[in-house]
């Protein structure tokens, strides 16, 4: 198709079709926060036939070999599939993160190649969960939420459960009986003792 | 302040996977201290994978060959085996971790935490622990520096990366702080003296020259820093 759009300044044409389309982007944020959200297959193949052939096109540039690429292919795009959930959409284009991860996967297959170690180490380098650095000021808080996570590792897992939904998942006790399939009144009993035992735990700094 | 950054060429090549691994992990425990290069990583990321993964101009003639159709099938039967797997990684923030030296508490980087290192060899004022890594000719450690101790002057055949984790020292060209991260090749001369003790992280090519008459006889120093 013809552009029919005046440029101000009239560049003499290039001889290139220059048909490019523009990267889908928003489409591929989109499909990459539906396989962390709901294992959605269909958005997951619509990633896989986009990024496919040219992770295996990077691959053979890599190492020079048609398997070897095969298998960045794979290990790329099943780390993927098993890690989308910690992709933020805030921290950049969903190509960036499928870039780290595919650089890592690289990586790790040069090492081993090399040296024969079956120890991956990129996840040292590159970590795909990046929290000390965006929690680096409040290191304090940080810790106190572990804290937190410790003590409610100690509840009985009927209390935690509740405990889960209603402080840390914002569901209502109405729709926490529903999920848990529980009466309203059993929710709000087991939260009430979980609350006790986690101020005995906690001591009385809490309150 | 941070002062001293890695080069540019380094941190393109830490970004693109082809820095070798004790390197990498130097630059990224920097990174990790450093807001600005963190800056710098990311948009050279970002740019890298504009470049892989942006769409192509349509090609007008398609070369279909078998190899292609091949592939197609290969990405089919990979597709269904990922997808029929619905469990995901769970992924841990990786817990700090102290260590003790010579009464000293240090906390080490994220990055060397899940790497392990040798128990600390001590020559006077020096102790260094080896990181386990096997990186060809690169060889880690860790080094630390008691309050008061020097490094006697010398220069380096290959090249020395020293990345100060904690505390001071300063040589002929300045003081250095955490996170600073030091390049120093077969051009640069230089004798590091901590006031208050330091912990640093190392990367050695090659084997230092000691320059200096008494400290020509210090091979144990020389041992024990490369």
């Amino acid at each position: 198709m013809v552009s029919q759009q005046q440029s101000p300044r009239c560049e003499p044409n290039t001889g290139k079709y220059t048909a490019m389309p523009e990267t889908p982007s928003k489409e591929l944020m989109q499909a990459l926060i539906d396989v962390a959200q709901s294992r959605d297959k269909k958005a997951f193949s619509y990633l896989f036939e986009y990024f496919a052939p040219k992770i295996k096109r990077f691959g053979i540039k890599q190492f020079g070999v048609e398997a070897q690429a095969m298998e960045l292919v794979q290990e790329t795009l099943t780390s993927v599939w098993r890690k989308a959930h910690l992709y933020h959409s805030d921290k950049g284009a969903a190509t960036t993160w499928v870039y780290t991860v595919m650089r890592n996967a690289s990586f790790d297959m040069l090492r081993k190649m090399k040296s024969n170690k079956e120890e991956n180490i990129s996840e040292d380098i590159w970590p795909l969960l990046n929290e000390s650095q965006d929690t680096h000021h409040e290191y304090s808080d940080h810790l106190e939420d572990k804290q937190i996570k410790r003590y409610l590792d100690k509840l009985p897992i009927a209390q935690r459960e509740v405990v889960r939904g209603v402080y840390f998942q914002d569901m209502s006790q109405e729709q926490l009986a529903h999920q848990l399939n529980i009466p309203v009144g059993t929710v709000k009993s087991r939260l009430r003792l979980a609350l006790q035992k986690l101020r005995n735990e906690m001591g009385d700094q809490h309150d | 302040m941070i002062k001293h950054h890695p080069s540019e060429t380094l941190l393109t090549q830490y970004c693109d996977a082809s820095l070798a691994t004790s390197l990498s992990l130097a630059v990224s425990i920097h990174v990790d201290m450093c807001p600005v290069c963190q800056a710098k990583v990311a948009k050279i990321e970002a740019s890298n994978a504009d470049a892989l993964f942006s769409e192509e101009p349509v090609q007008f003639e398609t070369v279909q060959t078998e190899q292609s159709e091949s592939f197609e099938d290969f990405e089919l039967n990979v597709l269904d085996m990922i997808t029929s797997d619905d469990s995901i990684d769970e992924v841990y923030e990786v817990e700090p971790v102290s260590i003790k030296v010579n009464e000293h508490n240090y906390q080490l980087p994220r990055a060397l935490t899940r790497i392990s290192h040798s128990k600390f060899t001590q020559v006077g004022k020096l102790a260094r622990s080896r990181v386990s890594l096997d990186d060809g000719a690169l060889r880690s450690s860790l080094l630390h520096i008691d309050a008061g101790g020097e490094i006697p002057e010398h220069t380096h055949t290959g090249f020395e990366v020293t990345l100060l984790l904690d505390g001071e020292f300063s040589d002929e060209d300045g003081s250095y702080v955490p996170g600073d991260f030091i390049w120093q090749d077969g051009s640069h001369q230089h004798t590091p003296l901590t006031k208050d003790g330091c912990l640093c992280f190392t990367v050695v090519s090659s084997a230092l020259h000691f320059n200096k008459g008494f400290s020509k006889l210090l091979n144990p120093i020389g041992n024990l820093i490369y």
